[in-house]
């Protein structure tokens, strides 16, 4: 039961995460990209982007998010995500579906009549 | 390629009721089930045995922080060969079939109402009431495997693959409005949850795995070769760094 | 929530939103819900969602008043919506022990726990009411009783673990506050508790292990007053105990009681006045 130094080998110390708070940001996360998706698909209907361009614009709108959570979050960002990567790239494909439905609605009700 | 020239009024009869359609059908069926979703009635043993495994679960997890003796108490408690927990707790092997249970029967049954059932009915009245219109063309070009998927009910076979027939377009809304019923039922499932949370118990008999024998024999396995390493051996060493004492 | 809402000037959503939030938090505000509770019941019709959620609200209060018939009131209207709810029957059970009627609350009680013999609160509360009357070795018996099924249940934990201190059978107050070490390994408080548990029972060994859980204390929180005074007194302690042994064991503690000295000074000099250090001390209640 003693308590000896040599025990203690510098290794990085463990950080404790809440999982109650790791659940509700992902949740404030996946809110803000499903408006992200709709919201940049219905513009992307609306300019009447076709085939490549629209995956561009895509691409453009998850980056800008990300830009726009980094600087939310500030300098101290590991306070609140995990890793910044993984909110780059979770949930990208889910979103492309919302994106592509609402682009596909907004491009017919604009330009396919 | 040849532009078609689509008729305004589909888009007015056809294209946007169908969206509509989609989405209020959802959001009945979502009101719907919580209507139907009875309170399940859950058996003071299946608590127990829930909540057994959640504390077998943790002193798996957190024992480290618990001194060596208690740990092994508490181990002692769940593995012992003679009077232990995970020993001496006989469950009947339930590995039944539902249909035998009249319970799971109708809720089944309820499952099956709010989820598979309009979209049959739905999805063949929408077949029946908009057969045959092209509503709308995707906005990128796609390959001629598409053509089955996305021009249903129309068989022509020199159609551009972008265009996107009434059926196939309600197909397209009941799988990509599914994000959308998040963002909007969103923060009534929340409080649905919350509530769970509150009324505490309940929730966690849930989860329990249908058979507790095989789950208790898993757990007595998994805390037989849990290794205690006590974690505050380095908690003075740890204080006295941390303010640079040396 | 700061002292510096104004009730008076409270509007009628902004009284809504506040008891809401009230609600979600789980706080109890004695004193403050005489000053809201008019706005609240006279425009309760208005607000049909929120209607009965509202009233269970105002019924706990009621009770917190004293004032038992307009607690009733309440019940009366609850039970009139939820005939047979065995949430509404747990509200009458309250009400009749906060009149002192602790049999007929029993007698509720048990009418719920046959219906739905996995009520945990219904239970609980039993607990509680046993503990009300002062009832010390029942209410842990009850207790006891009931961890045998939820074994799971922090607050019963905690509760137990008050009771045998109160009883002052400590071995067992620390095997119930080590249970919430597992749910919670990263309290700062628990490990406190912890550490002052094994203390107060003494003996080398105990010892070292208050002086562990002491460590981690701070080391989660170096604010923790009650901490380093009990650390203090765990070196203090462990020096005489190693006095004769001595070697490398008494120097490690030695070293630590020295860090523990100067920190404290340094509080000493820090703290303005009396008050303040009192006030840090009871970081614990």
């Amino acid at each position: 039961m003693s308590v000896s130094l040599k025990a203690n080998d510098n290794k990085p110390e463990p950080i404790a995460y809440s999982e109650a708070a790791l659940r509700n940001n992902a949740i404030v996360v996946e809110y803000c990209r499903t408006s992200m998706s709709a919201l940049s698909g219905s513009t992307a209907g609306v300019l009447g982007l076709t085939s490549l361009n629209g995956f561009a614009f895509y691409m453009f709108a998850v980056i800008i998010l990300w830009v726009m959570f980094m600087i939310k979050a500030g300098p101290n960002w590991p306070k609140y995500y995990v890793s910044r990567q993984s909110i780059l790239t979770n949930g990208f494909f889910g979103g492309l579906f919302t994106y592509v439905l609402f682009w596909t609605f907004i491009y017919g009700m604009v330009h396919v009549y | 390629m040849v532009e078609l020239l689509l008729d305004p009024k589909i888009r007015l009869w056809v294209f946007l009721p169908i969206v509509v359609i989609t989405f209020l059908v959802g959001i009945v069926r979502h009101y719907v089930s919580i209507i139907l979703s009875s309170q399940k009635k859950i058996e003071l043993i299946q608590v127990q045995d829930s909540q057994v495994m959640i504390r077998a679960r943790l002193l798996r997890e957190n024992g480290k922080y618990l001194p060596r003796q208690s740990f092994a108490m508490r181990r002692h408690w769940f593995n012992n060969e003679e009077t232990g927990y995970f020993k001496v707790q006989k469950r009947p092997s339930n590995a039944q079939n539902p249909m035998t249970d009249p319970g799971m029967m109708t809720d089944m049954l309820k499952g099956n109402v709010t989820n598979v059932l309009p979209m049959i009915v739905i999805g063949g009245w929408i077949n029946w009431m908009f057969s045959g219109f092209l509503t709308t063309k995707v906005p990128f070009p796609l390959t001629l495997r598409f053509k089955p998927m996305l021009q249903r009910g129309v068989e022509l076979a020199y159609l551009d693959a972008s265009w996107v027939s009434s059926a196939s377009w309600y197909f397209l809304n009941v799988f990509g409005l599914r994000t959308i019923y998040a963002l909007v039922l969103g923060e009534n499932n929340a409080a649905d949850q919350s509530k769970v949370m509150q009324e505490q118990m309940s929730g966690a008999a849930m989860a329990m795995p249908p058979d507790p024998k095989a789950a208790f024999k898993a757990e007595w396995e998994a805390l037989e070769i849990t290794e205690h390493r006590w974690a505050l051996v380095t908690a003075e060493a740890d204080l006295l760094l941390q303010n640079n004492v040396s | 929530m700061s002292d510096s809402i104004n009730y008076e000037d409270l509007g009628i959503n902004e009284a809504f939103d506040l008891i809401r939030k009230w609600r979600e938090n789980n706080e109890r505000k004695f004193s403050e819900w005489v000053l809201v509770w008019e706005k609240i019941y006279k425009n309760l019709d208005s607000r049909p969602n929120e209607k009965y959620i509202v009233a269970e609200q105002l019924l706990v209060a009621m009770l917190d008043q004293h004032s038992y018939n307009l607690a009733l009131m309440w019940l009366e209207l609850l039970l009139e919506q939820f005939p047979g709810s065995l949430r509404v029957m747990r509200y009458k059970a309250l009400c009749l022990e906060a009149q002192g009627q602790y049999d007929a609350a029993q007698y509720v009680l048990d009418e719920i726990i046959k219906v739905d013999e996995t009520n945990a609160p219904a239970r609980k509360r039993r607990v509680a009411s046993l503990k009300a009357q002062g009832l010390l070795s029942d209410a842990i018996k009850e207790l006891v009783d009931y961890l045998k099924r939820f074994t799971a249940d922090m607050e019963a934990w905690q509760q137990l673990g008050e009771l045998y201190l109160e009883a002052a059978d400590y071995s067992r107050a620390l095997f119930c506050t080590e249970e919430l070490l597992l749910h919670q390994p990263h309290n700062h408080l628990l490990h406190q508790r912890l550490a002052d548990i094994r203390y107060t029972m003494g003996g080398v060994e105990n010892m070292e292990l208050a002086k562990a859980h002491y460590c981690r204390t701070l080391k989660l929180n170096p604010n923790n007053l009650r901490a380093l005074l009990g650390l203090n007194l765990v070196t203090n302690n462990l020096l005489g105990h190693y006095k004769s042994s001595g070697g490398a064991k008494r120097k490690e503690v030695w070293k630590l009681s020295r860090w523990v000295h100067s920190e404290l000074g340094r509080r000493q000099a820090d703290a303005h006045s009396l008050t303040d250090l009192m006030l840090a001390i009871s970081i614990a209640d």
